[in-house]
């Protein structure tokens, strides 16, 4: 769902076996069959070669995605004199890039005629690396901008046009913004409804203009007014080539500006109370350059992670948006950093926010962190609960909590020591900037075990299926 | 459980201030798109898509596990499926297969259109609804009237595959209404057991049966992107 091109190698028992339930067999064929692009069963070693470069093109081309190669341990030991060719993605997968110009000429003219324009830039833009030309479009036009939260980093949060991220618990000014658009132009987004809320609700002013490479997301969930199919970045070229003058949306945009002042998002920290996990958010975006690679698991901390960190750059906001698999944050820390290093860039920072819940599932991996001596930062927001679902339980379920309280949480600071990282604990504000200095200077893995807040919700908030313009911004709302 | 959640409307009463834009009933209405409140009225939107009997042809290429993708895909998503017949083409290495589907408009796109995105499907699309149907059947019924029951096989056509002194098994051939009708007329004699192979079709006359295919070369492999 969130179009990561991933190529797997997957080790199969010797093909003499396959289908005769031998030790350690699995149908891995079938198994990952609805879960990959496509997948390969490697017949032969002569030809292997060839299989894992279309596999790997395939992944890439088009909309992205996962693809798999099953090796049989055969195949693997076979020797072969064959190279294999060149590879290329297999014929008919590698769509036109550019939109229909009929089309995006009607499209065009739709944009001129708006009085209340609103971009939503979904994780495509990124894919596709088209945020220069999402930029261009909307800055030459004067309009608006949101995201969806895979579009998070795709035009920058700290530009007076952007309105930051619509949906569930996006900003309050974004779902207004979309409930009130006459014209929205959505980018590379799948109208998942953690962002559409009920779709009756969703943009219901709006003519849609919907630009994506997968004519199956075109009208899926959310009509399509004016398909554009093609590559985000060629067609947003394309309409910005198209339109002809900018809309005159002075009064929409003074409205935009009107509803950040009104709905900021916003944290309160009583002297009474622990620590907010927002505020360690902040903290972190304060102490850390603009590049810096953020990763997170899934939960509350992902939410805050997301909704208090000022991003501007594509590709720095890196978590699990469709599948929402708790754990992804350290294992996607370590991708990170070993990307980053690759890339030449070993200065850039890689924090990853993560939960007490989310970091249990993949901690583990801290052992390849210190192993490969990765310099990166974990900073648990740890409230000793499985909070998002300790939020539904109490919005929606009168408080029965069920399987989302713990009654005893590992020390991480200790775990961390333990693996060979630095570990280090924090309670209270004042240590919060001193603990993120030396983790943030510290050469290798650190983590700092931040117990905030067990009571904080995630705010504001549309109920499932409820209509974006309906938020609620305290807990007595839900 | 969003339904008997209570939200409060604080944001939502907050319409944008007065002033700061024309009102709903000023702003300027594409025609027949909207209402007084300026919300819209699409009717490809606000359309009860009714669900009909669509046929799809695919033309894919005949590798192991196509018909588990295509079966897969059809299931996981919940398109409702009456029949699936495969073989093969006269070019080797392609198959086609047929669907018989009842869904709604939107839905029949989907199929199509997440059809298209499978690695094997060469190509894939609705075949027109004047295209040629025929679905096979095998049917073995009560030889208590032999010739009451060669009678009703004469009259639909059909073949008598075996005759033995208690049953008698028939074939029949025929697009979906004459295979019902024959049923029909069947069951005075007891039917004892029914094999169906489901709908198959082809286009008429000069029409690609699936998009891109070529009649009379049986499906140069044209991709369904070209």
């Amino acid at each position: 769902m969130d179009s990561d091109a991933v190529l797997a190698l997957t080790g199969q028992v010797p093909t003499e076996f396959v289908g005769n339930d031998a030790f350690q067999e699995t149908d891995t064929i079938g198994v990952t069959r609805p879960i990959t692009k496509h997948n390969y069963f490697a017949g032969a070693a002569d030809t292997v070669g060839d299989t894992v470069g279309e596999a790997f093109e395939l992944s890439r081309s088009g909309r992205p995605g996962p693809t798999l190669v099953d090796l049989p341990k055969d195949v693997t030991q076979d020797d072969t004199a064959a190279a294999p060719g060149p590879a290329s993605p297999p014929p008919g997968s590698d769509p036109d890039p550019n939109a229909d110009p009929d089309a995006v000429e009607e499209a065009a003219r739709a944009v001129e005629e708006a009085e209340r324009p609103l971009c939503l830039f979904g994780g495509g833009v990124i894919k596709a690396e088209a945020s220069e030309a999402a930029r261009t479009f909307a800055r030459t036009y004067g309009i608006p901008v949101t995201t969806t939260m895979p579009g998070i980093g795709s035009f920058p949060e700290d530009d007076d046009l952007c309105l930051s991220w619509a949906g569930m618990h996006g900003t309050g000014y974004a779902n207004m913004a979309i409930t009130h658009t006459d014209c929205l132009i959505a980018v590379g987004t799948r109208f998942d409804d953690r962002l559409t809320g009920g779709i009756d609700t969703f943009a219901p002013e709006a003519e849609v203009i919907h630009i994506d490479i997968d004519p199956a997301e075109i009208s899926k969930n959310v009509h399509a007014d004016y398909p554009l199919i093609g590559d985000a970045g060629r067609v947003l070229d394309q309409l910005t080539a198209a339109v002809r003058e900018a809309p005159d949306a002075e009064a929409w945009r003074e409205q935009c500006a009107e509803w950040k002042e009104t709905y900021p998002l916003t944290y309160a920290t009583p002297e009474d109370e622990p620590l907010k996990p927002q505020f360690v958010v902040e903290a972190f975006d304060e102490a850390t350059d603009d590049d810096t690679i953020v990763t997170t698991g899934v939960g509350q901390h992902q939410m805050w992670a997301s909704q208090f960190w000022t991003y501007t750059e594509p590709r720095t906001w890196v978590s699990s948006h469709g599948l929402g698999t708790m754990g992804y944050g350290v294992p996607a820390a370590v991708g990170a950093r070993v990307a980053a290093d690759a890339m030449g860039e070993p200065d850039r920072d890689v924090v990853c926010f993560d939960g007490d819940g989310s970091f249990l599932m993949t901690m583990q991996e801290l052992s390849v962190a210190v192993r490969e001596n990765l310099d990166l930062t974990i900073a648990v927001l740890n409230n000793e609960y499985i909070g998002m679902v300790r939020q539904w339980q109490d919005a929606f379920y009168e408080g029965r909590h069920m399987a989302s309280e713990y009654s005893w949480m590992p020390e991480f600071d200790k775990l961390a020591e333990a693996f060979g990282a630095l570990g280090l604990r924090v309670d209270d504000y004042d240590e919060v900037a001193p603990a993120i200095e030396e983790a943030l200077g510290y050469d290798g893995p650190a983590v700092i075990d931040f117990h905030v807040d067990p009571a904080e919700n995630v705010l504001p908030m549309v109920p499932s299926g409820g209509a974006n313009g309906k938020f609620a911004t305290a807990e007595d709302q839900l | 459980m969003s339904g008997d959640s209570p939200v409060t409307d604080s944001a939502a009463d907050a319409e944008p201030p007065a002033g700061s834009q024309p009102a709903p009933e000023e702003r300027p209405h594409p025609e027949g798109r909207r209402n007084l409140e300026g919300i819209r009225i699409d009717p490809v939107v606000e359309a009860e898509h009714e669900s009909r009997r669509a046929v799809i042809s695919a033309l894919v290429e005949d590798e192991p596990g196509v018909l588990a993708r295509v079966s897969g895909l059809v299931s996981r998503r919940q398109f409702n499926i009456e029949s699936l017949t495969v073989g093969p083409t006269t070019v080797e290495g392609h198959s086609r297969i047929t669907m018989v589907v009842e869904e709604t408009d939107p839905g029949i796109d989907q199929i199509e259109k997440q059809m298209a995105k499978l690695k094997p499907v060469i190509s894939v699309g609705e075949v027109s609804g004047d295209a040629v149907t025929a679905e096979l059947v095998l049917l073995k019924v009560e030889a208590d009237d032999p010739a009451a029951v060669h009678a009703v096989t004469e009259m639909y056509d059909g073949r008598t595959l075996d005759a033995g002194p208690r049953t008698i098994t028939v074939q029949l051939t025929g697009d979906e209404e004459r295979i019902d009708d024959a049923l029909d007329a069947f069951k005075q004699f007891g039917i004892i057991e029914i094999a169906r192979t489901g709908q198959t079709a082809l286009a008429r006359g000069d029409t690609p049966t699936a998009p891109g295919e070529k009649p009379g070369t049986a499906g140069e492999p044209t991709r369904h992107d070209d």
